[in-house]
């Protein structure tokens, strides 16, 4: 099995080299293709994590004092079941608050650390009757006076903004990712094409003296994986300029309110670059696997 | 070792190159296949190697009907089936030693035996000396004498030679011949398409004449014609 080994990464390494033309724009077809892929998804991640209290129509949040008195509380509750200006709310306890902020901040266990249940404001998501932005405005007055209370947040503009960058944003880049997706593993099939056709007389003595189609077609196959591969390899360093692109929007943006971490976690950025090596391979394989079934007639 | 039954292959749903052929060869045989050109000979050995397959009848190598053996199971019986060419079919990128190591590279077999296996064919074909040359720098002889010792190095059971002598002189031929002779000897079947009349009647073999696809003769000991 070693042997096989060492024959399979001689030739592969053989071909990549003969090719190297060729497979250079396959890789690098790959790595914009994947970047954009990886990009898309961040981009709508860091988008749905800044904004993440306000989907569902919720318009406004009403955070009370972390010991807020179970009267006050009682007071601000009736308001909201009979008022005919509320037309649904959500009431997020302490517990459901810690839980939320320390999925958020997965990755910063010292902050995490640093917090209890017991200092988590309590707080209500409102879905308004009506949404317009001046009706809101004065709903969320109104329940500012209100006493324990500590504040209310609203779905500002800017938040709307975010949302609305991110979907356009990131649909364009899926949308160009899917095209390019295709084009690399065309391109990754024409490469492998090619390769298989420099090695036409090697394929045919193989084929005379019982090689086996799976040792013909591995050297092959593992050559378009490499291709995706390097690819991925190549996009995750710029997975990372995206991210901190990302961040430094939604940091900016100043509409996030209280506890909400505009960052994508590092930890995503290193998921989503293992599923970027994944897809890499996936599609050299697949680009692959078309060139060897369709041009190697084994 | 190799049955032929009633054997018909069409090329193409028109071209007849084998018409109801039957023939058995033993084990250790050497024959000879002559007749004119696009009589069909080389379309049988391609039928015995499973290069293409029969369109009616049977054909039995080495104990297995390989008209309906699994395509997974080819290169199987090809790992006992050596197959020599006019053209000798040598990469012309590797040298000697490793066009012959190829052979059995590609079957995986380990490399000390490769190691071990290789110098002692190509002595054998007494190339022992011009191992690390390039197919183009060999004559034709002696690029024969390698591709025979790549179709040799992994002792099949059966050889199928198609006119292997057909490029090269007179003398050079019966150096070839007798290296098959050799071959043949140790026990390999050997099946050799020809027009080489002197070779035929020389060897005085088993001689299957084809003609227009037709099995038309088939004598022990027999002459070219
Ligand atoms: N792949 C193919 N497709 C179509 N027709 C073919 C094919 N191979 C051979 N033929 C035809 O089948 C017939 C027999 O061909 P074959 O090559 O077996 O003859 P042969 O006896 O080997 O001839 P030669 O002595 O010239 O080598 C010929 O008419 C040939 O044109
Ligand atoms: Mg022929």
């Amino acid at each position: 099995m070693v042997f096989r080994v060492w024959y399979f990464l001689r030739e592969t390494l053989v071909s990549l080299w003969r090719n190297l033309s060729l497979t250079l724009a396959a890789i690098l077809t790959v790595a914009i293709s994947l970047s954009l892929v990886g990009s898309s998804l961040l981009i709508r991640e860091g988008a749905e994590r800044a904004t993440a209290q306000f989907q569902e129509g919720v318009e406004f949040i009403v955070f009370m004092n972390a010991d807020v008195l179970s009267e006050q509380d009682a007071a601000i509750r009736d308001v909201l079941g009979t008022s005919p200006a509320i037309a649904e709310y959500t009431y997020i306890d302490k517990a459901a608050a810690y839980q939320e902020f320390r999925e958020l901040f997965s990755d910063k266990p010292e902050l995490v650390e640093s917090v209890t249940p017991d200092i988590m404001p309590p707080s209500y998501r409102i879905v308004p009757a009506n949404p317009d932005a001046d009706n809101v405005a004065e709903l969320a007055r109104q329940f500012g006076e209100q006493p324990g209370v500590k504040e209310v947040a609203t779905a500002t503009e800017a938040i709307r903004q975010i949302e609305d960058f991110s979907t356009r944003v990131s649909q364009a880049l899926l949308f160009a990712a899917v095209v390019l997706v295709a084009v690399s593993a065309v391109l990754i099939l024409n490469t492998v094409f090619t390769a298989i056709g420099a090695r036409r007389e090697e394929i045919e003595v193989m084929k005379l003296v019982g090689a086996t189609n799976w040792f013909i077609r591995i050297p092959f196959m593992l050559e378009g994986t490499i291709h995706g591969l390097f690819g991925a390899a190549m996009a995750i360093p710029a997975l990372f300029v995206v991210d901190n692109r990302v961040l430094a929007y939604f940091q900016e943006s100043e509409a996030v309110p209280l506890f909400r971490g505009f960052a994508v976690p590092d930890g995503y950025v290193w998921n989503t670059s293992i599923w970027m090596l994944v897809i890499g391979a996936a599609i050299g394989m697949v680009g692959s696997a078309i060139a060897v079934t369709r041009y190697l007639d084994v | 070792m190799i049955r032929l039954e009633g054997v018909t292959k069409t090329y193409k749903g028109e071209v007849v190159a084998l018409r109801d052929a039957t023939a058995e060869i033993q084990r250790g045989e050497f024959v000879f296949l002559v007749g004119p050109s696009g009589s069909g000979k080389s379309t049988f050995l391609r039928l015995v190697n499973r290069e293409e397959l029969a369109t009616a009848g049977t054909i039995m190598v080495a104990g297995k009907d390989v008209g309906t053996l699994s395509s997974w199971k080819v290169p199987y019986l090809r790992r006992s089936i050596g197959y020599v060419f006019q053209d000798y079919k040598l990469l012309p990128k590797k040298t000697v030693a490793e066009n012959v190591a190829f052979a059995l590279e590609v079957i995986g077999r380990p490399r000390p035996v490769i190691r071990r296996k290789v110098p002692a064919i190509l002595d054998l074909v007494g190339l022992g000396r011009k191992s690390e040359r390039f197919p183009e720098e060999l004559s034709g002889g002696e690029q024969q004498r390698v591709s025979i010792a790549r179709a040799f190095v992994n002792q099949p059971l059966i050889l199928l030679a198609d006119e292997p002598t057909g490029n090269l002189d007179q003398a050079t031929s019966v150096g070839i011949m007798r290296l098959l002779d050799r071959i043949n000897r140790s026990g390999t079947t050997v099946l050799m398409a020809t027009h080489d009349r002197g070779i035929v009647d020389t060897m005085r073999r088993r001689v299957i004449e084809l003609d227009r696809g037709v099995v038309v003769r088939d004598e022990s000991r027999g002459v070219y014609e």
